[in-house]
């Protein structure tokens, strides 16, 4: 099927995706899969479940388009569609016990700063070796900018256990990078 | 030099090509899915019939109500139609059937060496069931319910069945009982009734 080289703008897109035109779906399909791709891979860390994600989020994103009100960006909107599909399909797997309040040994994001001059694969490589409670609790408050208030809503944990299994996560990112720092020196 | 978090946030990978079929064909099999519909229709349905059969019970309660309200409504007219004479009548007739009852039941006892429960509840099944009670008129005339099988050892200070010496002798028993205890007899006391249908007995002899 060829494509109209008239690139139509997002709200006529939302429109066409919403009276159920395909081509209209398609393009919607080609602006934004790359990026949730690279979402559903950050969270699943296997081809095969990133794959179902992404299936199952665009199912979700065109069935529901009619409920964006057109607040925040579209982008946005979208992307937290994908994060919660991902939160979602792994909840089985995080298996997050909370904790009392403890003393985490602190590991400010300067201590990662290693991580800067990585290529995006090899980060993500990095996080994907993160047990599946500390990757998420890590890709949501780290990189998502969820606060631990709003990953404890949406976990169903406490904000500490949530403090709790971040600092744990940076703690064995560190490790792993300064693995790989000793490996290239 | 992006720092690690845009690098993450804003990583991209492509999809594999037959991804967005796979979606196309998905959202196609979702649209033809009138299941979903008749799942929306179905609800209504047991809705409907859950609403129906309550409706219905309710309707059953309330008929039954109505009409046992009736009955009883009916037996009071029929209860208040009568006159008092018909009404004397009428216990008389039901003290006398149950004096009948318990006269047959103690010529089975009296006759027989069989165990006296089974020959009593056999006349019991066999013989229509009367009132729970039956309601005498007391020695001031006031109203004294009593069980229809007391009615007998009433009749027994009169008649010459069941033989008196036996029931003369319980009632001797129980007046001494009576004689002994610190309650005090009252007019609507059975025993009282007794009594005095023993004491008019003595008299007259």
């Amino acid at each position: 099927m060829e494509l109209s080289n008239h690139i139509p703008s997002e709200i006529d897109l939302i429109k066409g995706c919403i009276e159920g035109n395909s081509k209209m779906q398609e393009l919607l399909y080609k602006k934004f899969s790359s990026k949730m791709y690279g979402v559903c891979l950050r969270y699943s860390g296997n081809v095969d479940d990133a794959n179902d994600l992404l299936q199952e989020g665009f199912i979700k994103v065109f069935k529901n388009l009619n409920k964006f009100r057109g607040e925040g960006s579209f982008e946005g909107w979208i992307r937290r569609i994908f994060v919660n599909t991902s939160i979602e399909h792994f909840r089985r797997k995080i298996k997050l016990y909370n904790v009392s309040e403890v003393q985490e040994n602190t590991i400010e994001d300067t201590d990662l700063t290693a991580l800067d001059n990585m290529a995006e694969k090899d980060i993500i490589a990095l996080v994907n070796e993160l047990s599946p409670g500390y990757k998420t609790v890590f890709n949501m408050h780290v990189i998502e900018g969820y606060s631990h208030k709003e990953i404890a809503d949406i976990l169903g944990i406490t904000e500490g256990t949530s403090k709790s299994q971040l600092a744990r996560a940076k703690g064995v990112l560190k490790k792993s990078l300064e693995k790989v720092i000793n490996k290239i020196s | 030099m992006q720092d690690f978090k845009t690098k993450l946030y804003n990583y991209e990978a492509d999809p594999p090509a037959e991804m967005w079929q796979n979606i196309h064909n998905e959202l196609n099999t979702t649209k033809g899915k009138v299941v979903s519909m008749r799942g929306l229709n179905r609800r209504p349905k047991i809705i409907f019939y859950g609403i129906t059969a309550a409706a219905s019970i309710i309707i059953i309660f309330l008929i039954s109500i109505i009409f046992s309200k009736s009955e009883k409504h009916q037996f009071e007219n029929d209860a208040a139609s009568l006159t008092k004479t018909e009404r004397q009548l009428l216990n008389s007739k039901k003290i006398q059937d149950s004096i009948t009852l318990n006269n047959k039941i103690l010529e089975g006892i009296i006759n027989s060496k069989k165990d006296k429960n089974l020959i009593s509840e056999i006349y019991e099944n066999s013989f229509n069931k009367i009132k729970k009670y039956i309601t005498i008129e007391g020695p001031e005339g006031q109203p004294v319910k009593i069980s229809p099988k007391v009615a007998t050892l009433i009749e027994s200070a009169d008649n010459e069945f069941p033989p008196k010496p036996v029931w003369n002798k319980k009632i001797e028993k129980w007046k001494q009982i009576m004689l002994i205890s610190t309650l005090s007899p009252t007019s609507t006391n059975l025993m009282d009734i007794v009594q005095s249908s023993s004491s008019n007995d003595t008299d007259d002899e």
